[in-house]
């Protein structure tokens, strides 16, 4: 039988689920569909309760997963089909073509200097943030290679000034580029490591376990919630996550993006988009503790702005957690204990004017801020779906990875063989992430 | 020095990117005018696996027996290269690197001519250092598979089983006469959704603990002594009025929590009919509430105040019991008294529950709790309501007291024998609350369950099987392992001060004989017993003094005065650099960087050694606050500069030359900003 184990999503809990398993000895396939391991953490600025730096913290672990002799990290890759024998599962993989030669790429980003075509990053896009054709996925990346948008091969960014699209042959007909310059410029760098002609590769490994740790996502609110989308200076709270990270797109300033001025008040809203009949049914665990690091963070920037947080109920639950709220107490942040109903724009100013129904007074007040940051929750990774049917598990109602018997046998699914944790179980942090990952490991490892 | 040293130095291209910028050509001719250096060569991709193969072949070809790579960062690189010297039959630790692309050809663009010089120097201090390598090993210590489990809760036995299903040996150690924990005390638990009797629970754990052959069970047992480390547990136990010892190679913590009576508050102790949720829990188990009419639950007692935060499960364990009462009789009125329902997603259903069952929810200000009243004999709470914005008085037979947790009583003597800590509350402390949850700071001991923090019982149980997890890996792999980079104490120098021995941050030195003794697979390497010992006595194998004090030499050969000396961190202060680099933002070409461990080991005398040699400035750059690798390594650096200025101005240096930084891994523009400040306030410019 075969010892090695299968994890799927390489964020936090999949990383240290494969740190122990590998370092316990088994043979560990660890792969992501997106370009890089790291998850959400790696998009991060610092971590409640303690303000560590959140990519500190992490790059190290993947630096090491990506060192370790038992671990094999699979990016850009899906789980295409699973067959179980004799408790054996049998499961095709498929890699899909980054275009580049992940042997050969070293991440120079000589080619990212080459691509004439900006367009808005996928994260970042709405506060600024800006990447190539293309790309490096961020800095501290693992595996440390370069990507490619596939749109571009297609000749579907040509009106954008991209190079290359429109030949009378598809990308995948051609073995070598006289157009391209990103192909170019790696020649030139003696490299030859942009394969525009890439092929997906398919897979099969045989495994014995499976951790399922797809985690979550940020929920992106309806167009019109408190102005999103219509009000330049209404963000989500990733948004505000990435303004306020060094390594994010405003170099760590918290400007907001209709004047690219510093905000010197600002105003969270939390639990936006929840209801019991339209919006998140549920109540997503972080974002209080996220709104809070975020004012502590921003009053650490500059200590003269304003930060208000429109709160209902504070969950404050976990250890330390306390104490950091008092800490943002003490250093000015102020909550308001209310039901915030209607936002709305000046014009000239693009500031914006909150009216809320204060719970402790049942007053109607207002306040003019700068930049409103809506805490919109966390909701399950979307590709959960697709996912669910080809490992024949269930999805709860809310669309998170069921467990069998959450109390008495955690983390187990419905199929024996098959473990989730961290996000892919519901709403969670990070150090909760990192427990479920070390028992699902330990339940991986025992099958 | 006897052995005929052999340095080959290889300078990597990188394609244009270093090459580029850098006259490599120049360079390597410089090289090959150092002293020791035997070889010298220019590599166009280093990491490719053409030229690694180049290399095994030329360091073979050559007879070299040390290697300088000059390149891009060793954050990402230096285990690839590591693995390449050692398939040329060289010791790696016999290899040292040099950034040159992060630290110089991607942030000095403007500059090729003081580019290339830096490189020059760099590439010189990397020579002068690898000269005084030696060779080094991973260090192991053997682990046996035996399993000390302190605490009979469902957390302890969840990890216990999971040991023995591998078929190590787990010891459980209970105080009290049965297994079980809290969920002795525990009528139902409740989660979303899905009730089960407490006893149930904890009947069909038991017998999977006690019919499991490869667990030992020891209940009315107290530990009396825990001695040695990971591998060499020595356990004195009394058990049943005798004592006994065995041997353990690892140790779980599993000792639970208890609730914080609330004496002399609520009138409870004076009243019985105020009651906490532990003891309604045991009315409602033994059927012997009574014929109660009005219950009123007053949440949040000792819990969210100055000195403690939220107490987790208290919310949902009101709700419960709410349900409970109503579930005995419907027409019992139940108010929760609350500050904030911190209930989260699985928990919120049956909060719709309770209101639909006629549990009424009242919100009180967070600095106004309700008070109960007595009048004739009649309880009553007095509360204000903050919806309705008005105080009044709930009739009531039964209070019920939602209160705050402590750890267990023994945690104190716990803490003594394992040599750990705890928060004010006794709750035990973690290695690193995000990302080291289960683990204590020495190796071999970990921590599950309510012994960290309130919990649930899926989350103790997860955490069961976690710190298992955690355990069984040196059992499963029959031994520790430690980078080769450690503590090494020369016993004829050092006066037995024991300053080192207090500041290990991983315990890994152990008093012996009435000397330190360095358990080597303990040490995790940082330098801060080296950099404080007041007798010069220890030494970082890989980052010894005198291999420090030569770069520092290496660098300062010329013209000092325009060169800053900084010393960085391998982790975060690196990370910074290296960020700056990818970014590539342009700073001055001054700085001179010295890789360490950690900031913690840098010592007084390398920062006077560069003011003696005329260096412009000194910087020490460790990871910012509170994060550090090494658990608080920054925090004495921190201290010590401050020592080191004072020294400084006794010595007629200017203290105000000495900098330092904290960055984050994300920060290069710190990094990069900090060199401009530096270059002018020196006067460098
Ligand atoms: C704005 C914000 C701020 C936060 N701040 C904090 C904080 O300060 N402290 C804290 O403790 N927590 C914080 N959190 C929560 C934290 O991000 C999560 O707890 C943590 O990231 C969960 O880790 P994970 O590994 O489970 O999931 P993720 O980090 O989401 O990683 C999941 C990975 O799986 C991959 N994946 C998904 N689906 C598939 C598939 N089908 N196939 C292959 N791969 C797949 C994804 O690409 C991703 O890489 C914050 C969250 C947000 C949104
Ligand atoms: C009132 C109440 C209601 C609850 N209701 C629910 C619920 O409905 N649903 C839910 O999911 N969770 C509930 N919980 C939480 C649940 O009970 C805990 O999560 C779980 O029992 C914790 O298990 P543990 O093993 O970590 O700790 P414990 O159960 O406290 O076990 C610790 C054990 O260690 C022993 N011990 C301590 N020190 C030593 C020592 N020095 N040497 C030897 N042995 C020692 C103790 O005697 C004890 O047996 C409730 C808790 C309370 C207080
Ligand atoms: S600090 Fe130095 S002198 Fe003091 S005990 Fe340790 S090694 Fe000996
Ligand atoms: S180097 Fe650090 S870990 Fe090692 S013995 Fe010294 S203080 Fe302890």
């Amino acid at each position: 039988m075969s010892d090695a184990i299968l994890i799927i999503g390489g964020g936090i809990a999949g990383i240290n689920a494969a740190l122990n398993a590998g370092d316990y000895g088994c043979k560990v396939y660890l792969i992501d569909d997106t370009a890089s391991i790291g998850g959400m953490m790696a998009r991060l600025d610092k971590t409640f309760p303690t303000n560590d730096c959140s990519i500190c913290i992490e790059s190290p672990l993947m630096y090491e997963v990506d060192n370790h002799p038992n671990i094999e990290i699979l990016t850009n890759t899906e789980v295409r089909r699973v067959k179980k024998e004799n408790g054996t599962f049998t499961v095709r993989l498929l890699k899909k073509a980054k275009f580049i030669d992940e042997e050969r790429c070293t991440g120079c980003g000589s080619c990212v200097e080459a691509c004439p075509v900006s367009v808005p990053d996928e994260l970042d896009g709405k506060i600024g943030g800006m990447r190539k054709l293309i790309f490096m996925p961020f800095p501290q990346a693992v595996p440390n290679v370069s990507v490619i948008d596939p749109r571009c091969r297609y000749g579907k960014m040509r009106e954008l000034g991209a190079c290359v699209g429109g030949c009378v042959v598809d990308c995948s007909q051609c073995r070598e580029c006289p157009i391209a310059l990103c192909v170019k410029a790696c020649k030139e760098e003696g490299k030859d490591a942009v394969v525009l002609w890439q092929a997906d590769r398919p897979m099969d490994i045989e495994i014995k376990s499976i951790i399922v740790a797809t985690g979550i996502r940020s929920a992106e609110p309806d167009t019109g919630l408190y102005g999103y989308n219509i009000y330049g200076n209404v963000i989500t709270y990733i948004q505000f996550e990435r303004l306020m990270n060094a390594g994010g797109p405003t170099a760590g300033e918290i400007i907001r993006p209709s004047d690219k001025k510093h905000a010197q008040k600002i105003a969270w809203i939390q639990c936006a988009g929840r209801g019991l009949t339209k919006g998140l049914p549920y109540c997503s665990k972080v974002c209080c503790m996220v709104a809070t690091k975020q004012t502590i963070i921003t009053k650490e920037h500059d200590a003269s702005t304003e930060t208000l947080v429109f709160y209902n109920d504070l969950k404050a639950y976990g250890k330390g957690f306390w104490g950091f709220y008092q800490k943002a107490i003490e250093n000015g942040v102020r909550y308001i204990r209310a039901r915030p109903y209607d936002v709305s724009e000046d014009p000239k100013t693009k500031n914006l004017t909150i009216r809320y129904e204060d719970l402790d007074t049942a007053e109607i007040e207002e306040v003019e801020v700068e930049l409103l940051v809506l805490s919109t929750g966390l909701v399950p990774s979307e590709r959960n779906k697709r996912l669910a049917k080809v490992l024949k598990i269930e999805l709860d109602n809310l669309g998170f990875f069921k467990e069998k018997d959450p109390m008495l046998a955690p983390l187990e699914t419905g199929v024996e063989g098959i473990y989730v944790c961290g996000g892919a179980t519901g709403p969670i942090d990070i150090s909760e992430s990192v427990v479920q990952a070390s028992a699902a490991s330990m339940k991986a490892v025992l099958k | 020095m006897n052995e005929n040293i052999r340095v080959g130095v290889f300078v990597c291209d990188c394609g244009s990117n270093i090459a580029g910028i850098v006259n490599v050509p120049e360079v390597v001719e410089y090289t090959k005018g150092l002293k020791h250096v035997a070889f010298a060569d220019e590599g166009k991709w280093s990491c490719s696996v053409d030229y690694l193969a180049k290399m095994k072949e030329l360091i073979k070809e050559n007879d070299l027996n040390r290697v300088v790579i000059a390149s891009c960062t060793p954050r990402t690189h230096e285990p690839l290269f590591k693995r390449t010297v050692k398939e040329a039959g060289v010791n790696p630790y016999l290899l040292e690197f040099v950034s040159i692309r992060e630290q110089v050809s991607w942030v000095h663009r403007a500059d090729p001519s003081k580019a290339t010089e830096k490189v020059k120097d760099l590439v010189r201090m990397g020579v002068a250092k690898a000269v005084l390598l030696e060779e080094g090993e991973e260090i192991r210590l053997s682990v046996k598979t035996d399993c000390l489990v302190i605490g009979g809760g469902m957390a302890g036995m969840t990890a216990a089983l999971n040991i023995a299903d591998q078929g190590f040996h787990a010891i459980l150690v209970e105080k009290e006469s049965r297994l079980g924990g809290l969920l002795n005390r525990l009528s139902v638990v409740c989660h979303d959704h899905v009730k089960l009797e407490a006893a149930e629970i904890v009947k069909a754990k038991v017998a999977l603990v006690e019919s499991h052959q490869n667990i030992k069970v020891y209940t009315n047992a107290e530990i009396e002594a825990v001695e040695g480390y990971i591998g060499n547990y020595k356990v004195t136990l009394k058990a049943n009025g005798s004592n006994e010892t065995f041997d353990a190679s690892t140790v779980i913590v599993a000792t639970g929590m208890q609730e914080i009576e609330p004496v002399g508050q609520f009138q409870y102790g004076s009243d019985p009919r105020v009651v906490t949720q532990v003891q309604l829990e045991g009315l409602l188990r033994g059927d012997e509430v009574g014929q109660v009419k009005d219950v009123v639950i007053v949440n949040c007692v000792n819990s969210k105040n100055e000195s403690r935060g939220c107490c987790t499960i208290g919310c949902s364990v009101s709700v419960k019991n709410a349900l409970a009462l109503k579930m005995l009789n419907k027409d019992i009125r139940v108010d929760i008294l609350y500050r904030d329902l911190s209930m989260v997603r699985e928990e919120g259903s049956d909060l719709e529950t309770a209101k639909r069952a006629g549990v009424k929810f009242i919100r009180f200000p967070d600095d106004r709790y309700p008070e109960v009243t007595k009048e004739d004999g009649n309880l009553g709470v007095r509360v204000y309501d903050i919806l309705l914005g008005k105080e009044f008085t709930l009739p009531s037979d039964l209070v019920v007291l939602t209160t705050g947790f402590k750890g267990d009583d023994t945690c104190e003597a716990i803490k003594g024998h394992l040599k750990v800590s705890t928060n004010p509350d006794g709750f035990f402390q973690e290695a690193h609350i995000k990302l080291g949850p289960l683990d204590f700071p020495s190796d071999g001991i970990s921590l599950c369950g309510c012994a960290r923090s309130p919990k649930n019982l899926k989350d103790s149980c997860e955490e069961g099987a976690g710190a298992a997890m955690r355990a069984s890996i040196p059992m499963k792999r029959g031994y520790l392992e430690a980078e080769g980079i450690v503590a090494d104490i020369d016993l004829d120098v050092c006066n037995s001060c024991g300053l080192c021995a207090k500041n290990c941050p991983y315990g890994a030195i152990k008093w012996e004989d009435e000397k330190p003794n360095v358990i080597k697979a303990l040490c995790k390497g940082c330098g801060l017993c080296a950099a404080d010992c007041p007798k010069n006595a220890i030494s970082i194998i890989h980052y010894s003094d005198e291999q420090i004090l030569a770069q520092v030499d290496a660098a300062l050969e010329e013209r000092p005065e325009e060169k800053i000396i900084g010393f960085v961190c391998h982790w975060c202060a690196l990370g910074g650099v290296d960020m700056a680099g990818v970014s590539r933002l342009q700073y001055p070409t001054n700085a001179r960087l010295i890789r360490v461990m950690c900031s913690a080991r840098v010592a007084i005398k390398f920062i006077e050694r560069a003011f003696e040699l005329g260096a412009a400035g000194v910087l020490v750059a460790g990871c910012e606050f509170p994060t550090c690798h090494y658990i608080t390594g920054n925090y004495a650096a921190e201290e010590r500069i401050k020592r080191a200025k004072k020294r400084l101005a006794r010595k007629g240096y200017d203290p105000e030359k000495l900098w330092n930084v904290w960055c984050s891994a994300a920060d290069g523009p710190k990094f990069a900003n900090t060199m401009r400040d530096m270059v002018k306030e020196l006067g460098l410019e």
